[in-house]
């Protein structure tokens, strides 16, 4: 796909990721808990809301303006809280997995992020790297600039390709 | 009447943003359009290129602040041609940092009163994709991105084409892109490899005539002309005249 016709100049073609994307037609997948957690699938279910599952990108952004999208369709999506710690870790654990299983992209909303640890970067960091290895994608979009400083801090910022683009704007 | 608000952008430098934006815009306002360029980086090169240098001029930056307003920045330039500079403090405003307020907003809230009367406003980005560049892209509808016909252009485009998606996702809105080739060689056997590599992601999306590189269009900023001055007639300024039909008529390769 990525590859040209023989007699072009052009090797990689650098924009054909445009054309995947398109072809993914995967609907939407919020994280199926009850396969994960069969046992208490509903008390997860209410704290998996607060934690801020969405299937509206738009929804951790207060201004008044900002809709969902239209591509809502094929992603997974999660949305950081604004305190991640060593509290919360584990639970967005189980959420990050439960998608890498069941969708081919997961956008990560950090807008609202005002603290982050160690352990919470470090999990991102596993699961950008496990993302690779399925030939999946992860996106860490609109990182606070708190969440950028910590990234920066841990030296982990290049690897989670935290979009300097669209940094800090919200 | 509602102007247009094309944002002229691609964070790659020298790419032709400038040079589109002033001769675009000339073009335009010679066939009678009502046009309003702000130059929208602090390097000021817009300004310098139709011929205005003082450094004290405020512009953009003092109507981003509040602290004017869009009808009081514009200067006029040209027959139905006004320009907003960049304004010493644009810079500071690219160097922001109180977190939590809606700092990417702030272009399109200044341009909301005022602008009524005309019919094309060109917003002329800065080569890089920090927080000027999301201003434009809160405050625009249309995007206007120069192309050359290089690898590391196409390279440079697919990371553009992420960003504008991500700000469609969150403002919720679909951009119109138009693509301008720009310092166009034609004998070169790569610009046609790299433009058809375009058709193929943008079919309808590149405008019909690619503008050209030549000497006369790389000499005229430093007197402070467009082509259409300093070199009435030649190829430069017809490639411009042409670019400016298919732009209203919306003709594409
Ligand atoms: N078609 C052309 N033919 C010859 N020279 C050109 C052409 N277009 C642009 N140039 C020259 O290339 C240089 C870069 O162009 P320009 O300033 O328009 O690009 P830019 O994208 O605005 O750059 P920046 O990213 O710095 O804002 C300038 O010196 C300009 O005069
Ligand atoms: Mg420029």
């Amino acid at each position: 796909m990525a590859e040209q016709e023989e007699n072009s100049m052009i090797g990689y073609d650098p924009l054909a990721w445009m054309h995947e994307a398109e072809e993914e037609e995967s609907p939407t997948r919020s994280a199926p808990l009850s396969a994960a957690l069969p046992d208490d699938s509903a008390i997860f279910d209410d704290d998996m809301a607060d934690a801020g599952v969405e299937t509206e990108p738009g929804a951790a952004l207060n201004a008044a303006d900002l809709q969902p999208s239209a591509d809502a369709e094929t992603t997974g999506r999660i949305i950081l809280e604004p305190l991640q710690n060593i509290q919360t870790v584990s639970q967005l654990h189980q959420q990050l997995r439960c998608m890498l299983d069941s969708c081919n992209k997961i956008d990560i909303d950090a807008s609202a992020v005002s603290q982050i640890d160690t352990a919470t970067l470090q999990l991102l960091l596993v699961l950008k790297l496990t993302a690779v290895k399925l030939r999946k994608e992860v996106n860490i979009d609109f990182p606070s600039e708190k969440f950028m400083e910590a990234a920066d801090l841990l030296g982990v910022s290049e690897m989670l390709s935290v979009d300097q683009a669209v940094s800090g704007f919200f | 009447m509602t102007s247009r608000i094309v944002a002229v952008l691609n964070q790659k430098g020298g790419v032709g943003k400038t040079t589109t934006t002033v001769n675009l815009a000339h073009a335009l306002a010679r066939m009678g359009k009502k046009i309003t360029v702000i130059d929208f980086d602090p390097q000021s090169h817009l300004a310098v290129a139709l011929g205005v240098v003082s450094k004290q001029q405020t512009g953009i930056d003092e109507i981003m602040l509040g602290h004017a307003t869009f009808t009081q920045q514009q200067i006029p330039v040209r027959e139905n041609l006004n320009l907003i500079v960049a304004g010493p403090r644009l810079q500071e405003i690219e160097q922001l940092r109180e977190s939590g307020s809606h700092r990417g907003d702030l272009l399109r809230k200044a341009l909301a009163p005022g602008t009524d009367d005309r019919d094309l406003i060109f917003i002329d980005c800065p080569p890089s994709s920090g927080i000027l560049v999301a201003n434009a892209l809160f405050a625009a509808e249309e995007l206007l991105v120069p192309m050359t016909s290089d690898y590391l252009a196409l390279q440079g485009l697919s990371h553009l084409m992420g960003t504008i998606k991500k700000f469609e996702a969150v403002l919720n809105k679909k951009y119109r892109l138009q693509i301008v080739m720009s310092r166009y060689i034609p004998t070169r056997r790569l610009s046609k490899d790299v433009v058809s590599t375009l058709k193929k992601y943008f079919p309808q999306q590149i405008l019909a005539t690619p503008v050209r590189e030549t000497a006369a269009l790389a000499e005229c900023p430093s007197f402070g002309k467009t082509v259409f001055e300093y070199r009435p007639g030649w190829r430069s300024a017809k490639d411009f005249e042409a670019l400016a039909g298919d732009f209203l008529a919306g003709r594409m390769m």
